[in-house]
């Protein structure tokens, strides 16, 4: 058990994203977004690259038609625990939780220099270029949990810390432990196949401790030492084969 | 003090006035009591004068160690105080120390020369001193003050030498 | 041959009055008659100027200042950047100017250490160019800020907020490095002008006369007075060139210290501050062509001899930003990875590329190799001012374009300058002017003293029938 956690019993999380599982639906963006409160950005200015995804659905296309095959990957802030975001922001506007090893951004902080951004490789950063505002009539849903950003700062995947924090309090004041499965960050909560699965890396007997040792789990760009938590399992050929071929 | 006199002579070439300073030297004024004011840095070898010690280096290595000491206490008492940690990276790293103490080093060497030229010259001196506009546009003047029996003969050794005027100096206002 | 070269070859025959209309060190004239036609030039404040300058502070204040207050009060998406390309030209912008300010550093240092005597009457001209371009360099970092109106929160002194900046960010080395810079420039600058402030004390009247003074610090010239100040200044022009490689050492770390590809080498350092030098000695070109043809008197003190020896400077700088150059991209296409051959691929496909290549290595090789390129005026600010726009499109490919390009091909993306950069990109050429002009006014731009200095170490010896320069040191 190495950067995953250094003694049992504290809270590491970690997520496990099955790409065997994925169909590529995106509810899991949707629901990343109301639940965390994120902006419309409107259509012209996402066509030119400022939509406030924290997480995307990467789409690649392999083959030729009539045999095209589509994979997608959902791609969010990788918690790295080696980040290459954190110590470039000259205001400690991103920092390392070490007990909970995820990455935190503070809003209120964040003065806008976006070298996190750059300096990210997996891209998961976005940027609030304007004040926005939700559409109708989604600007009547804002969950009361999570901050509103103004512009000029700083976003990412939190890996909704928001619930992990309901969920701790309640397991204090109901003084019990928390179990595998009583945290559900949004997109785990509302994927359809379940491929998203998020829980406690310290725990060994959590379904994404498991599944991170299995044979199938790799991470995205771990040749870099980034160290992320996201694990992601691909087996050797996936599932839609049979649908178009 | 009615014995001294504050005399000028004004030359235009350097061999000229340092042939009138040999002669003040002849005549007994010592180098104390003479002064050059010049448009243009002439060394003391040139003039040949006493060397001045310019204690302007010493304060270019005060600033150093000053501005060594100030990086020193950014890089390492801050985190001290309000640890945050960040990118896998040690608390104390080295290497973003080496670059800050290098700056912040430099910069004190030659923020505290540029201060010790202000301190050595007594800078700002608004006072009104002995001084020449003709020194600015090229002459050198030679100021000496000198006994007043000794005022005269002076005044015809200088314009023997070829000082272009003997006389009272200016003063800077 | 042009009349130039023909006086070159005939010097030898017609010895000393060659030598003195070829250079100033053998040309001498009194302290007093330079110190009035450097006063003249500084007086020449006729109507032309005043509109020149009324010009440039509105065009600052429209495209620079009133462009800032858009971009503050309707938000940072007016400019162009996105999601994968955040910085833009604000960053290249930076960048650039904080390359122009090199130049200055580099002549008055560099060839002051080296006794480069040809470096004696643009000192100051060159160093007005480090602390301008510093200046307008340095609003970069504030503006290109998210909430630029949070800038202070970088500034490492006790708060109440219980933060300290963060020192492991390459931000935080940019801004200690360049206010070190601006403000080591700026003592450097003033160092070395008290005794011309105090000569246009003594040429001045009225209030004039008295700021002068205030200025001049009482300065009058006597032995002490210019020992100290010599010892100071010896020990500025060493210390401030390890500062200047450091400035933009550091200034390259901001892209090489990140993971991106194309960005993450380790030539940068080196890289970047031998691109500032080539972009800044051909700014210092560029500001002595106009100097000298608008400022009055300055013909005298500016000779072709000068742009010579600055032209000579480009070319072989100019062959170290190429071996540079292709250290870095040639490296990255042979055995790179493929992330690095996709960049490069998108890099050759963009025409910036290309006139980058000409402006940077094709024009100063095919020119600036002939004398009469490097003494004809027009024809050098020409190639210098084609060497500044190659240098800028330079920072424009790896500040920006790169980013383009990186490990996930779904987060590709693209950018377009936005017209409020390019408004902020000419609201910081036309600062820069503005202050120049300004300045270039209020305080002697020929430091006399030195020039007077040079002109009393130069001689002229006869070896068999040629008479030649000699040079001896007064110290």
């Amino acid at each position: 058990m190495d950067e995953k956690s250094n003694k049992t019993g504290e809270d590491k999380w970690g997520m496990v994203v099955d790409l065997d599982l994925c169909n590529g639906c995106g509810a899991c963006v949707t629901a990343c977004g109301i639940e965390n409160n994120l902006p419309t950005v409107g259509e012209d200015e996402s066509a030119y690259g400022r939509g406030m995804h924290w997480i995307r659905i990467q789409r690649y296309w392999e083959g030729e038609y009539p045999h095209i095959r589509a994979r997608y990957y959902p791609v969010m802030c990788q918690q790295c625990g080696a980040a290459p975001c954190e110590p470039v922001c000259p205001v400690y506007a991103t920092y390392h939780s070490e007990p909970e090893a995820i990455n935190i951004q503070v809003y209120n902080r964040c003065v806008g220099t976006r070298f996190c951004a750059q300096n990210c490789p997996y891209v998961a950063r976005v940027f609030n270029w304007f004040d926005y505002t939700q559409a109708e009539p989604m600007n009547n849903f804002f969950n009361p949990d999570v901050t509103r950003r103004t512009r000029g700062i700083m976003e990412k995947c939190t890996f909704c810390l928001q619930r992990i924090r309901r969920a701790q309090e309640d397991a204090e004041q109901g003084g019990y432990e928390l179990a595998d499965g009583d945290v559900q960050t949004a997109c785990s909560q509302a994927c359809p196949t379940r491929a998203i699965i998020f829980g406690n890396l310290a725990d060994p007997e959590s379904r994404v401790a498991r599944l991170s040792e299995s044979a199938r789990a790799y991470r995205m760009l771990e040749d870099l030492g980034t160290k992320p938590k996201v694990f992601y399992l691909k087996g050797s050929e996936t599932g839609l084969r049979g649908l178009t071929s | 003090m009615s014995e001294v006199n504050i005399q000028q002579a004004l030359f235009s070439e350097v061999g000229q006035a340092v042939e009138a300073v040999d002669k003040l030297r002849e005549a007994g004024i010592n180098d104390d009591h003479i002064e050059i004011i010049s448009g243009m840095p002439l060394s003391h070898h040139i003039l040949g004068r006493p060397e001045i010690k310019s204690r302007v280096p010493l304060f270019a290595m005060t600033g150093f160690v000053v501005g060594f000491i100030t990086s020193i206490a950014l890089n390492y008492f801050t985190p001290a105080l309000y640890p945050i940690y960040v990118g896998g990276m040690p608390l104390f790293a080295i290497p973003p120390t080496i670059i800050l103490t290098f700056e912040i080093s430099m910069l004190g060497l030659m923020a505290f020369s540029f201060f010790g030229v202000i301190w050595e010259n007594r800078f700002p001196d608004y006072r009104p001193h002995e001084y020449s506009v003709e020194a600015t546009n090229g002459k050198i003047a030679v100021v000496y003050d000198c006994p007043e029996d000794q005022r005269a003969t002076l005044e015809v050794a200088m314009t023997a030498t070829g000082a272009s005027s003997v006389g009272k100096p200016e003063v800077l206002r | 041959m042009t009349t130039d070269v023909q006086m070159m070859s005939k010097a030898h025959d017609r010895g000393e009055e060659a030598l003195a209309q070829e250079h100033l060190m053998h040309d001498p004239r009194s302290q007093e008659e330079m110190n009035g036609m450097v006063m003249e030039a500084m007086q020449d404040m006729g109507v032309k100027y005043y509109a020149l300058v009324a010009f440039l502070a509105v065009m600052t204040g429209v495209l620079l200042f009133g462009a800032w207050g858009l971009l503050i009060f309707k938000g940072y998406g007016l400019a162009g950047m996105n999601r994968p390309v955040y910085w833009g030209l604000f960053i290249t912008n930076f960048v650039f100017w904080i390359g122009i300010s090199h130049a200055g550093t580099f002549v008055s240092a560099i060839l002051r250490v080296f006794k480069a005597e040809y470096r004696r009457p643009f000192t100051r001209a060159a160093e007005m160019l480090t602390t301008f371009g510093l200046m307008t360099a340095g609003i970069f970092p504030i503006l290109h800020l998210g909430r630029s109106w949070r800038f202070y929160w970088m500034i490492p002194y006790p708060n109440q907020r219980m933060l300290w900046p963060n020192f492991r960010a390459p931000i935080m080395w940019d801004m200690i490095a360049i206010t070190t810079y601006l403000l080591c420039s700026t003592m450097y600058l003033y160092l070395p002008l008290i005794p011309d402030l105090a000569m246009t004390r003594d040429h001045s009247t009225g209030w004039k006369r008295t700021i002068y003074k205030y200025l001049a610090l009482g300065w009058r010239g006597t032995e002490r007075q210019w020992a100290h100040l010599q010892r100071a200044i010896n020990i500025f022009a060493f210390a401030i060139i390890p500062v200047m490689f450091s400035v933009h050492t550091i200034v390259a770390w901001d892209f090489a210290a990140t993971r991106m590809v194309g960005w993450h080498t380790t030539i940068f350092g080196p890289f970047f501050v031998i691109g500032a030098i080539l972009s800044g000695v051909s700014a210092v070109a560029m500001v002595l062509i106009i100097v000298r043809a608008t400022m009055k008197n300055m013909k005298y003190f500016i000779r072709p001899e000068h742009f010579d020896a600055i032209g000579k400077l480009i070319l072989i700088v100019s062959m170290g930003w190429a071996y540079f150059f292709y250290n870095e991209f040639f490296l990255e296409w042979y055995g790179g990875e493929a992330t690095g051959h996709v960049v490069l691929d998108f890099l050759m496909s963009s025409p910036i590329w290309w006139i980058m290549i000409i402006c940077n290595m094709g024009i100063p090789f095919m020119t600036l190799w002939s004398k009469k390129v490097r003494r004809t005026p027009w024809m050098l600010f020409t190639v210098t001012a084609l060497i500044n726009v190659g240098m800028y499109f330079e920072r424009v490919v790896i500040i920006n374009w790169i980013p383009f390009r990186n490990r996930m091909p779904f987060d590709w993306g693209d950018y377009m300058p936005s017209p409020i950069e390019i408004s902020i990109t000419l609201g910081a050429l036309c600062l820069f002017a503005l202050l120049y002009v300004v300045m270039s006014r209020l305080i002697p731009l020929i430091p006399v003293w030195e020039v007077k200095e040079g002109q009393t170490s130069h001689s002229v010896r006869k070896v068999g029938k040629a008479s030649i320069s000699s040079v001896a040191e007064l110290e």
